[in-house]
């Protein structure tokens, strides 16, 4: 049986402009940072509908929805100013688990991460191991019924609001780098973790350092193999590299950035030049189309099982980009009035520098998750030769 | 490497300056190190108890500041405020500029950062005892305690500069930490009764006065982000040779090596570009506000780049605001935006018939230096 897919899409606007309780729009809509308490809020409505997890298998819990179908509800998601889902728990290590747990880890795990009650953090990068991960070195050595954990990570998006993370750890020194590692899943509040948090260029509380000492963590916590970690490792990256809700929000952000300009561009009355600022709005919108349909396509070779080859690194890349760039835009537009006025002390609300938190922010978006470097040398890899 | 990076403006101030912030970066800013260290003397002529220096002087304070990422507000308190108090009488003047230079007022200008000392936020409006001050002005600097205030204001049409003292302007109404790490404020001024004396200057002196101050402001933070870039290049070449990935220097990856010396390339421009307008001041160059216009332009968009570029080849580290590095291109994107952000200078510039000038390069020395 076909199916309906603007049938799809109207069911979805009814709900979601229903069920999105309007403050949490409201961040949205003003490009603020959407912190847990909009994710959970909104993961629990979405969970109660049974939509908590549409990239998940039915069996899982998940929507069994296609990937088209995916792809629309993250653009119904993003035309309505919903938050998107949260990507630690469900994008990343739910079809971790889905592919490589155990049924106890399944049961254990997944329905806490569909009703929002476990919060993740990924615990990849170490202070000596960032764009050459497999060099990591933070140990786990099994004492009786439980890894024990020494080592520090770093760079740990949300690991103070976390309740679990998923971490790569060295459990045997022997073999090739990327072998002797594996995954492992530890409650946040376990004794001997310490977190520490990292002021950033954004103003925001987001990244910290994550210190292991001597933590005791049950054996049957780790996924996969012992010493095959990399497989799951790889398997997970992929899936960070192709998230299907940056182009939609992608396209939300371009529309936030055309505003602001037409806004700033009226207030200034003449007194600035906002006509660099129109032309490159409009590269944006031309890009955005192109990687809509980069995006489909990539999409189109997952629904039908072919190879994705370089396509997560050059969406990445050109999502990354195209970012980038919105957000300077709005920079451009709003930067004499807010870069003096960047933090406000509390109980000051300054709307405008947003955006300019929003420009430092995305600055991270050609390194998290692999640099844009790195990502040219996979491109390069493919079409030269490595 | 530091043959690679000459000092623009080297010598005894460099060198003070440098070291004073090379020991306190990592600590919060006690008191009133500006006036401490006598700097506000620096442009107050001898005459009135002051050195008597020049803007280069100055410019080697900023450029020591700026090698060690230490921010204070040394171009409003020492540039800005002695260069409008010159458009007072000669006896209001000299009483004023002595106390500014022996640090026994606390003055500063009160005007955005964003905006340049000849635009006018506050109006006022003459009555029969004084005036009356009324506007918003955003994002003043507020790092240092200040006794007094100067206002340039808008009376009648004229231009205006008002000396009012700090408690009369009352609190802030808001405070902020702006994004390069200094300390803002934004006052309102609602219908703010002040002596007839507070006026220190009207018309065609006040205008010099505030056009001379906006000339300075502009030069000096064109030298801030001279130094800073400087500063940004040397950080990003040590991470590069340090930091080893996949078992080598990241050095060694030749991407990297072509963006930092794209980098490199960028500076030696801005590097040149702001001793010409260094010379251009010095001669008093007719077309001088249009070569500051266009270097505050060409200047954001080299300064940008080398921040977003360095910020990019730390990685992680790039984001932290822990790395000098990163504290270093946050003050140079923030510079962009100080005395004026570069969709206004374009405007200007676009809105004035091109003069043609006479290029002329006319280094003083061979190191390149402005001296
Ligand atoms: C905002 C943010 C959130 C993050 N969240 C997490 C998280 O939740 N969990 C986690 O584990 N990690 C996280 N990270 C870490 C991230 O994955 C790393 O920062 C990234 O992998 C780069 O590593 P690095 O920072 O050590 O940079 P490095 O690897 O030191 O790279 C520095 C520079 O060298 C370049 N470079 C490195 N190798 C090569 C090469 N072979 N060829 C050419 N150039 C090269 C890089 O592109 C970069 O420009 C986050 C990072 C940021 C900025």
């Amino acid at each position: 049986m076909s199916i309906d897919y603007a049938g799809f899409r109207r069911e979805l606007e009814s709900f979601v402009r229903g069920a999105c309780p309007p403050e949490i729009r409201a961040v949205v809509a003003a490009g603020q940072k959407i912190t847990k308490r909009e994710y959970q809020a909104w993961q629990q409505i979405l969970n109660a509908q049974g939509w908590g997890a549409p990239s998940w298998p039915r069996e899982a819990g998940g929507t069994g929805w296609d990937i088209r179908q995916r792809l629309i509800f993250e653009e119904v998601m993003a035309e309505n100013d919903c938050p998107p889902l949260y990507h630690h728990g469900l994008g990343h290590i739910g079809p971790v688990i889905i592919r490589f747990g155990t049924p106890e880890q399944k049961a254990r795990f997944l329905p806490r991460i569909l009703d929002g009650s476990d919060w993740w953090c990924q615990g990849y990068s170490e202070p000596g191991s960032g764009s050459d991960l497999a060099s990591l070195s933070t140990s786990a050595r099994l004492d009786g019924d439980a890894w024990v954990v020494n080592g520090q990570k770093i760079w740990t998006s949300h690991a103070h609001e976390a309740s679990m993370i998923y971490m790569l750890v060295r459990t045997s020194k022997e073999a090739k780098k990327q072998e002797g590692i594996s995954l492992l899943l530890v409650p946040m509040d376990t004794p001997g973790i310490t977190v520490r948090p990292i002021q950033t260029i954004d103003g925001w509380h987001h990244l910290n350092e994550v210190f292991f000492d001597e933590v005791r963590v049950r054996a049957d916590n780790l996924v996969g193999e012992v010493g095959k970690g990399w497989t799951c490792a790889k398997f997970l990256l992929e899936r960070e590299r192709l998230p299907p809700a940056n182009v939609a929000r992608l396209e939300l952000m371009r529309r936030q950035v055309t505003q602001l300009v037409e806004e700033a561009s009226r207030a200034a009355a003449g007194l600035r030049d906002f006509s660099g600022l129109h032309h490159k709005l409009l590269l944006c919108e031309a890009d955005v189309k192109g990687a809509r349909v980069m995006m489909a396509q990539a999409t189109d070779d997952l629904i039908h099982q072919r190879p994705l080859g370089v396509q997560p690194s050059v969406i990445k890349m050109t999502c990354a980009d195209v970012a980038q760039r919105l957000t300077t835009i709005a920079l451009d537009a709003v930067g004499p009035d807010a870069a003096h006025r960047f933090l406000a002390e509390a109980g000051d609300d300054v709307p405008d520098a947003t955006w300019i938190q929003n420009y430092m922010f995305t600055r991270a978006r050609t390194i998290a998750g692999g640099t844009s470097e790195v990502q040219r040398n996979v491109v390069a890899n493919e079409l030269l030769g490595a | 490497m530091s043959t690679s990076f000459p000092s623009l403006f080297p010598g005894m101030l460099l060198d003070a300056a440098s070291r004073y912030a090379e020991d306190h970066i990592v600590v919060a800013i006690q008191g009133d190190p500006v006036r401490e260290l006598g700097w506000t003397a620096t442009l107050v002529p001898e005459e009135a108890g002051g050195v008597g220096g020049s803007l280069s002087d100055l410019a080697s304070i900023v450029e020591g500041l700026a090698t060690h990422g230490l921010q204070l507000p040394v171009v409003e308190t020492c540039a800005v405020v002695p260069l409008l108090l010159q458009a007072a009488g000669a006896e209001t003047a000299h009483r004023w500029l002595e106390a500014v230079a022996e640090g026994s007022v606390q003055m500063a200008p009160l005007t955005a950062l964003s905006a340049t000392p000849d635009v006018n936020a506050v109006t006022a409006r003459h009555l029969d005892i004084g005036y009356e001050l009324s506007g918003t002005v955003q994002g003043v600097d507020a790092t240092l305690p200040a006794t007094h205030y100067l206002v340039p204001a808008q009376v009648d049409g004229e231009d205006a500069i008002f000396l009012v003292d700090a408690e009369r302007i009352g609190a802030p109404k808001a405070r902020y930490r702006t994004m390069e790490g200094r300390v803002g404020a934004d006052f309102v001024l609602a219908q703010l009764a002040v002596p007839e004396s507070a006026c220190i200057a009207r018309g065609a002196a006040a205008r010099d006065a505030r056009a001379k101050a906006t000339d300075a402001a502009l030069l000096l933070t064109a030298a801030d982000t001279v130094a800073a870039l400087a500063t940004l290049i040397r950080q990003t070449v040590t991470h590069l040779k340090e930091r080893r990935q996949f078992g080598v220097a990241l050095s060694s990856f030749q991407v990297l090596r072509h963006r930092v010396a794209d980098m490199y390339v960028k500076y030696l421009g801005a590097k040149g570009l702001v001793i010409h307008c260094f010379n251009d001041y010095e001669q008093d160059a007719p077309d001088l506000r249009r070569t500051l216009r266009l270097a505050k332009v060409s200047l954001a968009e080299s300064a940008r780049a080398c921040a977003e570029a360095a910020i990019q080849m730390h990685g992680g580290m790039g984001v932290s605001e822990e790395v000098l590095a990163t504290r270093t291109a946050q003050r140079l994107i923030a510079s962009e935006f100080r005395y004026g952000d570069r969709l206004l200078h374009v405007a200007y510039l676009l809105a004035l018939a091109p003069q043609a000038s006479a290029p002329h390069v006319s280094f003083s020395n061979q190191t390149g230096s402005v001296r």
